[in-house]
């Protein structure tokens, strides 16, 4: 993994065939990154499942809105910070939680994946024109 | 994503190919769900599926359920080592029938 801090964003339409974009960005970026194949997939397997969230839940009474959001990907000091930035419907934080993970059903894991995986997963306070802000930490 | 389908007896095996994610999921379910609702086991074979997400996971789960209710059963066959280890992490080893 390289030193260099690094820090890279780009829009993306909220969409689900975006997410495979969203994965191709982040792929590149860690590989500029040198970051290793196994935490590389964990980390794109959790920033794909929070921009799923995005499609799914933020803009879930709006499907047909031209909107963007926007992933934005961060290392210093071997933080990794990964923010997310949407104008969908606002998450009130203390709703987001997963399945009970033994109770075996569909849906529900995106949000356990992500915890799992991150070693923070936490809602700030969108800046304008954004209304909802996430941001995953992970230390490397 | 592309899928192939073979017969052999009564189990019919679908071969997955590319990325799942909630995109493709209705498809997903498009190809598998009514080999199952025709009373057929499924073998799923995942070898060329390189990336599964949770929605990904939740058709396996679904199908698996699925096929409970019907008296048949999805196996799931040759996993790609990444997706295996998503499987894992949602503690589903034991519960679909890994091959």
């Amino acid at each position: 993994m390289t030193d260099l801090n690094h820090i890279e964003k780009k829009a993306f339409l909220v969409k689900s065939s975006s997410l495979k974009d969203v994965r191709t960005f982040c792929r590149e970026v860690f590989e500029k990154l040198n970051i290793e194949q196994n935490l590389k997939d964990e980390l794109v397997l959790a920033i794909a499942e929070a921009a799923q969230n995005i499609v799914k839940h933020a803009y879930k009474d709006k499907p047909d809105v031209n909107e963007i959001m926007v992933v934005e990907i961060s290392l210093v000091n071997k933080e990794m910070k990964i923010a997310f930035y949407d104008m969908g419907t606002p998450v009130d934080p203390k709703k987001v939680k997963h399945r009970e993970i033994d109770n075996v059903k569909p849906g529900g894991l995106g949000t356990f994946f992500m915890q799992e995986i991150m070693d923070a997963v936490e809602f700030k306070e969108g800046k304008k024109p954004w209304i909802n802000h996430l941001v995953l930490t992970k230390q490397l | 994503m592309t899928y192939k389908i073979t017969e052999e007896d009564n189990i019919s095996t679908i071969f997955l190919d590319g990325e799942i994610d909630m995109d493709k999921t209705e498809e997903v379910k498009e190809v598998i769900f009514p080999i199952i609702d025709s009373g057929k086991d499924v073998a799923l074979n995942l070898s060329n599926v390189q990336y599964m997400d949770s929605s990904g996971i939740s058709v396996l789960i679904e199908s698996h359920q699925k096929a409970l209710e019907k008296g048949t059963k999805v196996i799931i066959k040759d996993v790609s080592k990444s997706v295996l280890k998503v499987i894992m992490m949602a503690k589903l080893e034991q519960i679909l029938n890994l091959e």
